[in-house]
């Protein structure tokens, strides 16, 4: 009965479309078209790729006018843009807030003993802002990368004839009640566009425009999303002297940063990760010797190249690395977003080549399984052993982008196959390949969260594979990649694809000691001052040191981790003035009884092994052996971690290394190349010339 | 002289061919709006849709290389970029309490109340989406199995079941109603 219902669907006729709106439709098609061809000797594909969700709804017989717009010069494009920063403000405000980055965040100090340490930095942070000639608003801070977008909106034709435009900004600001008004007055197109979506739309207009002039679009105008941290901040050692942190493997920044850096722009500051920028190279720091215990940490301590007052304390620790025959099994399962917006070189082709070269890295015994989402997911390979490879091979090459994104189903799918071929001594894992771009039908971050934290527990990890540019979900792909017991790393070209998928395989596959934590307690008769260069995202409360029960980073098989501390030695010019009324914070300090003077602070790394849910512990302590007079008489690996981690931070405009330039950096990187058999060292030396020149 | 191939138009379109771009838009501007509506069940949203289409049309052309006729080739896209646009709505409506305000202005001209189908209309929208996405593309625009599930992106088996489960569920909701 149902079955003659359903064949009479084919019958029903719909309603005839509206010549007007066929029109429009064609008309805007055309000139969407034209904008194709003029960008066609330029970058076809990129512009191509963008021009898909970058024209907005022109039904008017003016839209070549106004589309010609986006070529205007830069002078107008400058007014339009401080005039659509004033129209747009309300949006923007709320914008703010959905990323979860309350305004507060930067610009209050946290807490009331730290109100002078504070002022400093942050004065400086608003000096160079103003400088770079950005708007001297109090929201300057939080709100710079929307304002470039807000740029871009103004700079954008606008997308609707003069005479239905005038209440386009107003749908902007208003809230529910206009809203009301304005729907019954405008076609509901119009309001559709405007009121469901009104940045994201508007902003992704300028992206598919030929960028004749780059300089009127700062920084990045598409999708790509950051989580905004605050740097961390000086500590005076008399209020604060232990500082704890989870390591961090995760090289995504790094990449994203050089994909920036080469296309012109300085990334957004949200962007750099200095940790993840420092990790991002291989480095020969002594191994262990054996697996027993799985990692070693060796500990430099210098003066620091922008501050001749301050020391470096460099924090060094080398995975063990597995032979090829102690590797355990490997169970994994690509899960591959094969949406319309990974059809585009950088993206699906990218990991189809990588998943190739990672298969022939496989052992016969390992099994992977395929699955793929787009509108909704399927299962392109059930789990086959590595030595059925042909079977495996073809299935990858079988794969082709189209559709939207439906991450959740997908993950949901993953997690079934990699469980039904569960290997209770082997590596169970799960390798997500996206763009990131899961904001169509997973809305609850949340409830996903929860998801790869409880399958975490079963034993499955999750590692993601981000690839291309302009959907780039970063702070998500962290979240996700952080909660599963895995890495993010972010894929732009084969080289990277190798890097991540074929020589660090084994690290990035094959976890060696799971949950490091990292304790640093100062000694407050040497150590004045410190601070913790990067791992923002990777704080962690004193207290969570020694609970088992807080997840942090894993350490893969060879896996090197660095982390740099900047001391101010007892003293040594302080930033920070000692409280008036509290006890003297250094420097006179008496030392107590039973410790060694002869030691800056003493560094206690907690791990499990892989299949252990208790802890271990290894301390080491920071001792003036471990000094070195000058950056010149310590390693190569080390100087050029000095070097990536200024670099990440002159990038995100820190400002504790105010005096120290690119320059300076490309000639610490320089006496540091080493053997650098794959050129990324030289590759560094490369983006650091690259930012000087690169523009906002 | 508008007897030519729908391929031929699209491979000279590809090239940069305006003139050609605009036939094609011309000849099928009725077949995706017909689908946006099948989808979508209201004019406006399906004006809206069409217009989404053949923006990304634009574009796409240019990587159109005859490997499959023309006509499947569109009916992936328009039903990517509608089955996009509905979830995109969805989520408006989640968080946008004035969008209320235009379903009911919406359902005092719905198009298809005196259809005698409506009731059918809405238990087919109201199914998850890839079960209304089998059926619409099965029985509303007449696919096969295989060819839904090259448009849906999934295999055939899997289009098979959404079909069957759709009419299970179907069959509860339709009773129902009684």
């Amino acid at each position: 009965m149902t079955q003659r219902d359903l064949e009479d669907l084919r019958d029903v006729t719909s309603p005839a479309p509206s010549p007007a709106a066929k029109r429009a439709a064609i008309d805007a098609a055309l000139v969407a078209f034209d904008a194709t061809s003029a960008a066609t000797h330029k970058n076809i594909e990129s512009a191509s790729q963008e021009n898909i969700r970058a024209v907005r709804p022109m039904r008017t017989s003016n839209a070549n006018r106004s589309f010609r717009m986006g070529y205007a010069s830069r002078q107008t494009m400058a007014i339009a843009a401080s005039l659509a920063a004033l129209v747009i403000a309300a949006p923007i405000a709320f914008k703010t807030y959905e990323r979860e980055q309350p305004i507060s965040d930067t610009l209050e100090p946290s807490k009331p003993d730290i109100d002078a340490r504070y002022a400093q930095p942050i004065a400086v942070d608003e000096k160079q802002k103003l400088r770079a000639g950005d708007s001297p608003s109090p929201y300057a801070a939080v709100a710079r990368e929307d304002l470039a977008t807000s740029a871009s909106v103004s700079a954008a034709p606008p997308p609707l004839p003069l005479d239905t435009v005038s209440p386009a900004p107003m749908a902007g600001l208003a809230d529910g009640a206009q809203h009301d008004g304005l729907r019954k007055i405008s076609p509901s197109y119009l309001t559709g566009n405007l009121l469901g979506r009104p940045i994201e739309r508007s902003r992704a207009f300028i992206a598919g425009i030929p960028q004749e002039e780059p300089t009127a679009s700062p920084q990045y105008n598409d999708r790509d999303v950051f989580e905004a941290t605050k740097i961390n901040p000086v500590k005076q050692v008399a209020s604060d002297p232990v500082s704890t942190f989870s390591v961090d493997v995760d090289t995504a920044s790094y990449s994203f940063v050089r994909r920036a850096l080469n296309a012109g722009h300085l990334p957004p500051k949200d962007a750099v990760r200095v940790e993840e920028m420092i990790n991002y190279f291989p480095y020969d720091y002594p191994a262990p010797a054996t697996p027993d215990i799985p990692f070693k940490p060796t500990v430099t301590v210098m003066p620091a190249p922008w501050k001749p007052t301050d020391l470096l304390v460099h924090i060094a620790i080398k995975g063990y690395e597995l032979k090829r025959a102690e590797r355990p099994r490997a169970n994994l399962v690509f899960l591959l977003d094969v949406s319309g917006s990974m059809d585009g070189d950088d993206r699906l082709p990218l990991v189809k080549t990588a998943l190739r070269m990672l298969v022939d890295q496989l052992q016969p015994d390992d099994t992977v399984g395929i699955v793929t989402y787009a509108s909704g997911s399927s299962i392109a390979l059930e789990p086959t052993k590595i030595a059925d490879k042909q079977k495996i091979v073809g299935a990858i090459d079988a794969l082709g982008a189209g559709g939207s994104t439906d991450g959740a189903d997908g993950i949901e799918d993953a997690y079934r196959l990699a469980e039904a071929n569960f290997d209770k001594a082997g590596v169970n894992r799960i390798i997500l390949a996206t763009d990131g771009d899961f904001n169509v039908g997973v809305t609850d971050r949340d409830q996903l969260k929860g998801l790869i934290e409880r399958k975490r527990a079963t034993g499955i990890y999750l590692s993601i594979l981000g690839v291309g540019q302009g959907n780039h979900n970063d702070a998500l792909m962290q979240t996700l990649a952080q909660n599963g017991n895995g890495t993010a790393a972010y894929v732009d070209t084969l080289n990277e694809a190798r890097k991540v998928l074929v020589d660090e395989a084994s690290s990035t596959l094959f976890p060696i000691a799971k949950d490091v934590k990292a304790q640093v307690e100062w000694n407050p008769a040497r150590v004045s001052e410190y601070r913790l260069i990067g791992y923002e995202t990777r704080g962690l409360a004193r207290e969570d040191f020694n609970n088992d029960q807080v997840d942090a980073g894993d350490i893969g098989s060879g896996h090197t981790v660095t982390a740099i501390y900047e001391i101010t030695p007892a003293g040594a010019p302080r930033l920070v003035d000692d409280l008036r009324y509290g006890k003297p914070a250094s420097g006179t300090h008496e030392s107590v009884a039973g410790t060694d003077n002869s030691e800056f602070g003493f560094l206690k790394l907690r791990y499990k092994k892989p299949t252990s849910s208790t802890s271990e512990l290894i301390s080491v302590p920071i001792s003036n052996a471990l000094a070195k007079p000058a950056i010149g008489d310590v390693s190569q690996d080390v100087r050029f971690s000095v070097a990536a981690a200024a670099f990440g931070d002159l990038l995100r405009g820190a400002p504790f290394e105010a005096k120290y330039s690119f320059d300076d950096v490309i000639a610490l990187a320089q006496t540091a190349r080493g053997d650098d058999p794959f050129g990324y060292r030289a590759e560094f030396v490369n983006l650091a010339r690259l930012a000087k020149s690169a523009r906002p | 002289m508008d007897d030519e191939r729908d391929e031929t138009l699209a491979l000279r379109a590809a090239r940069g061919c305006r003139a050609s771009f605009a036939r094609l838009l011309e000849r099928h501007y009725e077949r995706i709006f017909r689908l946006a509506w099948r989808w979508s069940g209201s004019r406006a949203a399906a004006e809206d849709i069409a217009q989404d289409v053949t923006l990304k049309l634009a574009s796409a052309i240019r990587s159109y290389r005859a490997d499959a006729a023309f006509t499947t080739w569109l009916h992936r896209i328009a039903y990517t970029t509608t089955v996009d646009y509905l979830r995109r709505d969805q989520r408006i409506v989640a968080t946008e309490p004035s969008e209320i305000i235009r379903l009911i202005d919406a359902s005092a001209s719905t198009e298809h109340a005196d259809t005698g189908l409506s009731d059918l209309w809405k238990a087919v929208r109201s199914l998850p989406d890839q079960q209304r996405d089998a059926v619409l593309l099965v029985y509303g625009e007449d696919m096969s199995h295989a060819e839904a599930a090259s448009v849906m992106g999934c295999s055939e088996k899997t289009v098979s079941w959404h079909v069957h489960e759709a009419k299970r569920r179907l069959k509860v909701l339709l009773e129902a109603t009684g």
